[in-house]
């Protein structure tokens, strides 16, 4: 029996709201934590930071205080400073593979929707035979041999593993909206592929792709430390949060504030991603019932 | 049961209240009939009407959270609002059941159907498997399913939409219902496929000594299948009455412009249909007064300002609720 | 109707095939049919007979496998896909859809919709186009100022179908093809917006196909109508004629099971049996024979041809029915 109520057609008759829900306090809270995440990185060198770089042998392993707000790792390197600083890898990491991604993977998924046949076949079956693949012992593999190791390495490397994923979730969102009737419409009213692709099918999938990009910047941003704690990413002394954590381990006993803090500010981070991703997903969403 | 009430079914002053984000939402208002034994009652509306949550709120079938139900409905002398769900367990089946529009989201398509109707029979009425067995090919049969033995094994998804309305209807028979409500049970089917069901369920209503709940959008599924229509609009009756009256002597405008508005096989090609503008009212922002007024001809003052209740017609059992009710005599809704 | 009136539409033996080899199924199985300029020709038939398809692969949206689709002297049939010349002869011939909520695109406001095939063909700009677009709104019932600016998802079905429309007249077709465009709608929305379509069939001189399952609406809106079934039209006629007396069996099957709102209309105790069978593998012969109770062995082994009963009153039968007047 179907006893969804949501359905009902007597419900539907309710006037669609002009205006949404807002986004609330919390969306917006995680937006300014991002911001002033990137403005960090962004400005690392003209903020009034202590060098990153700078070991003072005198206070090492120290707990957080006015001098050293989060404290001094084991060779007396102010933490804070190393967590502003590391942002730059985690976050140029994150959105640059993304953009490589998204800028391969994007295009590619609507043209194969969209066309369908033979190019659609060929793309699709490509895509899944890459997918088939571990992406992390590939992306782990090429970057134990590709050294000396750079940001851009890495962004280039998981950039392109993350295309078949993209293509994917791209393809399919891309095909929900191709066999809607307007999409036929425009075609009959003399529409061009192109205009087509940018005025129908891009606007329906943006919001989609969106929040899939936040997401998988986050999941880069993980993978980057997973990486670093393997010794795979940007080379010591540059920090990362990765590679923070990673050095933390050996001092785990003597210093923990080495590992927390890295840590709280990739998980804050990544949440705030991750949130933001799903709350404009919910909020682009036309379709969903909104009672 | 020690007695057995008259009316198989009384709806007194019944309401369903949604909350929603933007505000309560009344999907049926102050909504009262009766049903007797053995009688097929038509309820008509258009989307938004409440006639879909009526039938269901009667069923007793409301979601958990977020509505309130007010008023009456005794089924068979046992009061359906504010029962437990497991009270109304016992009475879904023996006392009442339902068949729904869709009858593809209604059947579980990875089962086959026989066992869909097997299911309620053991469960139910504590069948063996054979005899439940043999009983539901006797109701394959029954609802005019061709080689039933054989369809028994069939999955939903190899019959036809007609097919598989009779066994959704099969399924409905199976504990052997007193009252079936029929929400739009034709809809989506061809009109030829339509005709046979709704033969089908006249017949069965005979043959059972049923009493059928019908409905529907469609003012021609109950032309010729009903006794009595409701009327409803905005969650209300506008009018009630005997078929034959709620046709020829209607005295509620929206009622005529529901009737007007329909084509018909009869009309010649290029009949300019009469229509009424506008669309039903949004349940959130219901005025005081009628809800049909915005879209009256008649609408005077008085509509907009006062909600008129039903009163009673001159022939016994037909009332509408209209301050400005079309005139009694024939001939005027030929123009 | 004269003979001598070029139609504005002629197919000739359209066929539409799905898939190949043991799976092909013939949706569309041979149809011809004209449409005269002016007219609207209705096309009746139950769910899975190809009136759908019939329309889609007159705007060449399903590809026809064979068969001809003249417009005005040119073959579309013969067009490249997806050609210039393919784009253009669309100008000329426009769709309206069942569903009227999926035709808009939800995210496109609903003068930017309306002026899409406008902006396609940049046949206008700037303030000519959205005073073009003020007045298609305002022809459909919408006020353009109140809610030129709104999104489509904003609208009810009703109003989707009024913007659908305007959008279809933008580029003033010829011949506007309506498939089921009003089978969504309750009954006071559906009778609008028939009227609706009525006032601008006259006023911009349109000549339509109306596709629809609905033999009441179909004979309220249309000249001539055609019954479809399994793929092939069973009878053509002037409307009025052929539902007061249809030659073909299945047409007055169809008409008896009919729903009339009207509570002394008989009920037809003769109902058709079965359903149609499946149109991948459809009967020798008379489509229709595995269901018509007049079926002899004739109609099992030869295909009945078109033949004319009445002046402009076409069957596909072997033995047409009566079609004196009662």
């Amino acid at each position: 029996m179907s006893n969804t109520f949501l359905e009902l057609e007597e419900l539907a008759l309710v006037e669609k709201p002009e205006k949404k829900k807002p986004l609330g306090p919390l969306f917006w809270i995680c937006v300014g934590w991002i911001v002033l995440n990137i403005f960090g990185a962004i400005f690392a060198n003209v903020l009034p930071l202590q060098n990153p770089l700078f070991q003072d042998y005198g206070t090492i392993n120290a707990g957080p205080s006015l001098h050293h707000l989060f404290g001094t790792d084991d060779i007396g390197r102010d933490i804070f400073s190393r967590i502003v600083f590391g942002s730059r890898v985690s976050i140029t990491v994150g959105f640059g593979s993304m953009v490589i991604g998204f800028g391969i993977g994007a295009p590619l998924g609507m043209l194969a929707a969209f066309r369908r046949g033979r190019f659609d076949t060929i793309v699709t079956t490509f895509m899944y035979i890459l997918l088939a693949f571990p992406a992390i012992i590939a992306t782990i593999a090429v970057l134990s041999f590709w050294t000396p190791r750079s940001v851009f390495k890495i962004i280039l490397v998981i950039g392109l593993a993350s295309v078949p994923l993209v293509y994917r979730v791209i393809r399919t969102a891309t095909l929900s909206v191709a066999t809607k009737d307007y999409v036929v419409a425009a075609k009959v009213q003399g529409a061009t592929d192109r205009r087509i692709l940018m005025k129908e099918l891009l606007p329906n999938i943006a919001p989609i792709g969106i929040s899939f990009l936040l997401i998988g910047v986050a999941t880069v941003i993980a993978l980057e430390g997973t990486l670093a704690f393997l010794g795979l990413s940007v080379v010591v002394p540059t920090p990362s949060w990765g590679n923070m954590i990673n050095e933390s381990r050996t001092v785990l006993q003597q210093n923990p504030w080495l590992a927390i803090f890295p840590s709280l500010a990739l998980c804050f981070f990544l949440l705030s991603l991750n949130f933001i991703g799903d709350r404009l997903r919910s909020h682009f969403d036309v379709t969903e019932v909104k009672l | 049961m020690s007695v057995t009430p008259e009316k198989l079914l009384v709806v007194n002053d019944l309401s369903t209240t949604f909350a929603t984000a933007g505000g309560p939402l009344p999907a049926v208002a102050n909504v009262s009939f009766d049903l007797t034994r053995n009688e097929t009652i038509g309820i008509v509306g258009e989307s938004g009407s409440g006639k879909t949550v009526l039938s269901r709120t009667i069923m007793g079938l409301q979601p958990r959270t977020n509505v309130a139900v007010t008023g009456s409905v005794l089924l068979n002398g046992n009061e359906m609002v504010g029962t437990a769900e497991s009270v109304k367990r016992g009475l879904w089946g023996t006392e009442v059941a339902m068949v729904f529009q869709d009858p593809m989201t209604s059947l579980n398509p990875v089962m086959r159907i026989g066992k869909q109707i097997d299911e309620t029979l053991r469960v139910r009425l504590g069948m063996s498997k054979q005899d439940a067995k043999a009983r539901a090919i006797e109701l394959l049969e029954l609802v005019g399913i061709p080689s039933p033995s054989q369809r028994y094994d069939a999955f939903p998804g190899q019959l036809s939409g007609g097919m598989r309305q009779r066994v959704v209807i099969a399924i409905a028979l199976a504990c052997s219902p007193k009252l079936l409500m029929a929400d739009e049970p034709t809809t989506g089917l061809d009109v030829t496929i339509q005709a046979q069901i709704l033969n089908l369920l006249d017949e069965l209503k005979e043959r059972l000594h049923m009493s059928v709940v019908l409905v529907t959008h469609d003012l021609g599924v109950v032309a010729t299948r009903t006794s009595r229509i409701v009327v409803m609009y905005a969650g209300r009756i506008v009018e009630i009455g005997s078929t034959r009256d709620v046709f020829a002597n209607h005295r509620m405008p929206y009622t005529r412009a529901l009737l007007e508005s329909s084509p018909k096989v009869s009309n010649a090609s290029h009949t300019r249909l009469i229509t009424i503008p506008g669309r039903p009212p949004n349940l959130l922002k219901l005025t005081q007064g009628c809800s049909f007024a915005p879209r009256c001809a008649y609408a005077s003052d008085k509509c907009h300002q006062e909600r008129p209740e039903l009163q009673g017609a001159d022939q016994p059992g037909h009332s509408f609720a209209c301050w400005n009710p079309l005139p009694t005599t024939r001939g005027d809704s030929a123009s | 109707m004269t003979d001598t009136t070029q139609p504005l539409l002629k197919v000739r033996d359209l066929k539409v095939i799905f898939g190949k080899g043991h799976h092909a199924v013939s949706a569309v199985a041979g149809v011809s049919f004209d449409i005269f300029e002016g007219e609207t020709l209705g096309l009746v038939g139950e769910s899975g007979c190809g009136k759908s398809t019939t329309g889609k692969a007159l705007m060449r949206i399903v590809e026809p496998s064979s068969g001809s689709i003249e417009l005005d002297g040119t073959d579309l049939a013969e067009l490249k896909k997806g050609g210039r010349q393919l784009r253009n002869i669309r100008t000329r011939m426009q769709m309206i859809f069942q569903d009227p909520i999926s035709s808009l695109n939800p995210r496109r406001r609903v003068k930017d919709i309306v002026a899409e095939p406008l902006d396609c063909w940049k046949t206008v700009s700037g303030h000519e186009r959205d005073v073009l677009v003020s007045d298609l709104l305002s022809k459909v019932g919408i006020d353009p100022a109140v809610y030129g600016n709104r999104y489509a998802r904003q609208f009810s079905g009703g109003q989707c179908q009024r913007i659908s429309i305007a959008r279809s007249l933008a580029m003033r077709p010829k011949l506007l093809i309506c498939d089921e465009m009003v089978s969504a709608l309750d009954v006071s929305v559906q009778a609008q917006i028939l009227n609706l379509l009525e006032d601008l069939k006259a006023e911009y001189g349109l000549t339509l196909l109306f596709i629809a399952h609905d033999l009441a609406v179909v004979k309220n809106v249309s000249d001539r109508v055609a019954v479809m079934y399994l793929g092939k039209i069973c009878e053509i006629g002037p409307a009025d004629a052929l539902y007061e007396a249809p030659a073909h069996p299945y047409t007055k099957f169809l008409l008896g099971a009919a729903l009339e709102a009207d509570p002394d209309s008989p009920i037809h105790s003769q109902v058709l049996e079965g359903e149609p069978p499946s149109p991948m593998n459809p009967p020798s012969g008379c489509r229709f024979r595995t269901r018509c109770p007049k079926a002899t062995e004739l109609c099992a082994s030869e295909e009945p041809m078109s033949q004319e009963v009445a002046p402009g009153h076409q069957v596909a039968c072997h033995f047409p029915l009566s079609i004196t007047r009662k």
